[in-house]
């Protein structure tokens, strides 16, 4: 069972998760100004991959670009990852291949601990992602305890590059932001996304 | 059977292809196009994440696209990039599937429409591995094309990795492979080519 047959139910119920919703869990976090260089391509971008509306188009024309600019403004102090195994617990089910990961280690040849924030695209529309983010959250979480750095919190977005809803798991704790925010606010976005990295989420 | 399943030779037996057999940089007096500041500083930026990370999906995502996109915004948005979509043209003949990046003619945005021009097939690391999907593929594009009415003489195709690109032509039956692998560093080159492609002078 890897990390795409978990629906938010069984996720739930399979790593017994308390789960709390709220509107606006993230939306006081302070705004960060895209670069012009990531407003100069999300303006010609965004409009392809809405048209082409496939997963791969809105992940290549939106969500690189964003998870990318983090990076910059980090000055690659953290590491990004694109579909790579993340493999973890088999008999938990917990593996397959992460759409997105964002790692506080610098190191981009290979996933170093500590994992922080996982991103799962989707087509259509985000909320069919959440059980997926949550179960490759978890292993987040499993994975940064066996390499002995465990953080508190770590974070999750679905995301289908123009709407984001993004996730807390704090122990056994799921916090999900009923809040949809849409790439027009970038800024937020960003936001949010910079205070994960910096654990204030 | 769908175009991933193609290798070289099945698709040379199954569409009786001829394969030219002179060894021609085929591409050679293609005039280079200079890229625009921005994909400069894009490609600088991302290419060393994409390197390391090394998916073809890093690689789609922080090379491929911004190329292609690019040779959009060169041509003032009057032709169309498409990625990731089904191109289902012929199911007996095992021409069906995804196309990793399709370019096409018209400006239309939402559907794909005809001429389909250039097949883009992204690999991870070795680009012969490509080479069979993608003329499956521009076998597909020509199909197409002449049941939508619009025949174009040639199809163009690439197989890549983001850092190395390898080009392809197919003129009714003829397939032409590329003899050189173009490094991204040569950008101005590789947009050149696929300017001429969608001119229709390559």
């Amino acid at each position: 069972m890897p990390y795409s047959n978990f629906t938010l139910e069984e996720v739930l119920a399979t790593f017994q998760l308390e789960i709390v919703e709220s509107i606006g869990i993230f939306s006081d976090i302070e705004p960060v100004a895209p670069s012009a260089v990531l407003v100069a391509e999300l303006e010609k971008k965004v409009p392809v991959a809405a048209a082409i509306n496939t997963e791969k188009a809105r992940s290549e024309l939106i969500v690189a670009n964003v998870l990318f600019e983090l990076l910059e403004q980090f000055d690659r102090r953290i590491s990004f990852f694109s579909g790579i195994d993340f493999n973890v617990d088999v008999e938990s089910g917990l593996t397959g291949v992460c759409d997105f990961l964002v790692s506080l280690s610098p190191v981009q040849s290979f996933l170093e601990a500590p994992v922080i924030i996982l991103v799962e695209a989707k087509k259509e529309d985000p909320a069919p992602g959440l059980g997926q983010c949550v179960a490759e959250m978890i292993a987040a979480q499993r994975f940064n305890a066996q390499k002995n750095n465990n953080i508190a919190c770590i974070y999750g977005a679905a995301t289908t590059g123009t709407e984001w809803k993004f996730l807390r798991l704090k122990e056994n704790r799921l916090s999900i932001d009923i809040t949809v925010y849409q790439i027009t606010q970038c800024g937020k976005i960003l936001g949010i996304l910079s205070s994960m990295v910096n654990q204030t989420a | 059977m769908a175009y991933s399943n193609f290798t070289l030779s099945e698709v040379k037996k199954t569409f009786q292809i001829i394969e030219a057999a002179e060894a021609v940089n085929l591409f050679s007096h293609v005039e280079p196009k200079v890229p625009s500041s921005v994909l400069t500083a894009v490609l600088e930026r991302n290419m060393q994440v994409a390197l390391a990370v090394n998916t073809e999906k890093a690689k789609s995502e922080l090379i491929i696209a911004n190329v292609l996109i690019e040779l959009r915004e060169q041509f003032d948005r009057r032709i169309s990039v498409f990625s990731g979509i089904d191109f289902n043209i012929d199911a007996e003949a095992g021409l069906t599937g995804t196309c990793d990046f399709l370019v096409s003619l018209s400006p239309a945005r939402f559907a794909l429409e005809a001429p389909v021009i250039i097949l883009v097939e992204a690999k991870k690391d070795d680009l012969t591995v490509g080479l069979g999907q993608c003329a499956a593929e521009m076998i597909a594009a020509q199909r197409f094309n002449k049941e939508n009415g619009n025949d174009i003489p040639c199809i163009y195709g690439a197989t890549t990795s983001g850092t190395e690109w390898l080009f392809l032509k197919l003129e009714s039956q003829n397939l032409h492979i590329d003899t050189e692998f173009y490094p991204i560093h040569a950008c101005d080159k590789i947009l050149g080519i696929l300017a001429s492609m969608i001119e229709q002078t390559a």
